[in-house]
């Protein structure tokens, strides 16, 4: 009788630290998922979709920022001076015409 | 001796004018050299004798801050007259693109001689208002333009 009691107390606490052990390693697991989430560089992904985004802007060849920076200057004096030219005639028209500015067209 | 009379000396008379000019001193920009920072203190009107002064504004292009043409000043034309205005800051970067040659009118000499001369005083701040108003009717201008572009890529 006292063998088999001790042999059922051996048993249930086997049985007590397997839960232990089994509970600690399960909760371990979400911590640790977040930790390697929060440490991998995340890749943002475009969110697919049937119609185009009206407000994206179409993809343009990469310019140079000297050759931009040329063209704001050019951009600049011809809109300087087509306002120049609008205060000579104040007309709508006058105020509103083209120019051959490469940043317009 | 300027070859093109100064856009502030308009409707005065020679002796006058030979006087204001004589409060002025001349200095020589090299190319690339900067007459004035953005947000330092203005206490000098200036003229350009020759050459262009290119006057900026700093704008992000390609993760890099760049200065960006805002508007040009030719032989003849003034620039600078922040240093009329309170609080004398200058809102604009000047940059000689090619060597260029100015006069100097320091604010103190300039208000001194006014006090003395109030006629003379009269003409100069009714020409420096003059240069004022055109500029800023051309900029409202230009900035209709732009929106009317930005309303064009918007809404067409």
């Amino acid at each position: 009788m006292e063998m088999f009691l001790m042999g059922l107390a051996l048993s249930l606490l086997g049985v007590a630290v397997s839960a232990i052990a089994f509970g600690a390693a399960v909760r371990g697991e979400p911590g640790s998922h977040r930790e390697r989430a929060r440490t991998r560089p995340t890749v943002v992904l475009p969110v697919p979709q049937f119609f185009a985004d009206g407000d994206a802007a179409p993809a343009r060849p990469r310019v140079p920022v000297e050759v931009l920076l040329l063209q704001l200057e050019r951009h600049v004096r011809l809109e300087q001076a087509a306002a120049e030219s609008f205060l000579l005639s104040p007309t709508v028209e006058s105020l509103h015409t083209r120019t051959s500015s490469p940043l317009v067209h | 001796m300027t070859l093109h009379r100064p856009e502030i000396l308009e409707g005065l008379r020679a002796e006058d004018a030979a006087a204001v000019l004589a409060l002025a001193s001349r200095t020589t920009l090299a190319s690339g050299a900067t007459l004035f920072d953005l947000g330092s203190n203005a206490d000098a009107l200036y003229v350009v004798e020759r050459g262009r002064i290119s006057l900026t504004l700093p704008m992000e292009i390609g993760g890099r801050r760049q200065d960006v043409l805002v508007e040009e000043r030719m032989p003849g034309q003034m620039l600078g007259w922040s240093a009329l205005v309170p609080p004398h800051r200058f809102t604009l970067k000047a940059v000689a693109p090619l060597e260029s040659e100015l006069l100097v009118f320091p604010r103190s000499a300039l208000l001194e001689y006014f006090e003395s001369r109030p006629d003379v005083g009269y003409q100069v701040t009714r020409n420096v208002s003059a240069v004022i108003g055109q500029r800023l009717q051309v900029l409202q201008a230009m900035w209709l333009r732009e929106v009317r572009r930005v309303v064009e890529l918007r809404y067409a």
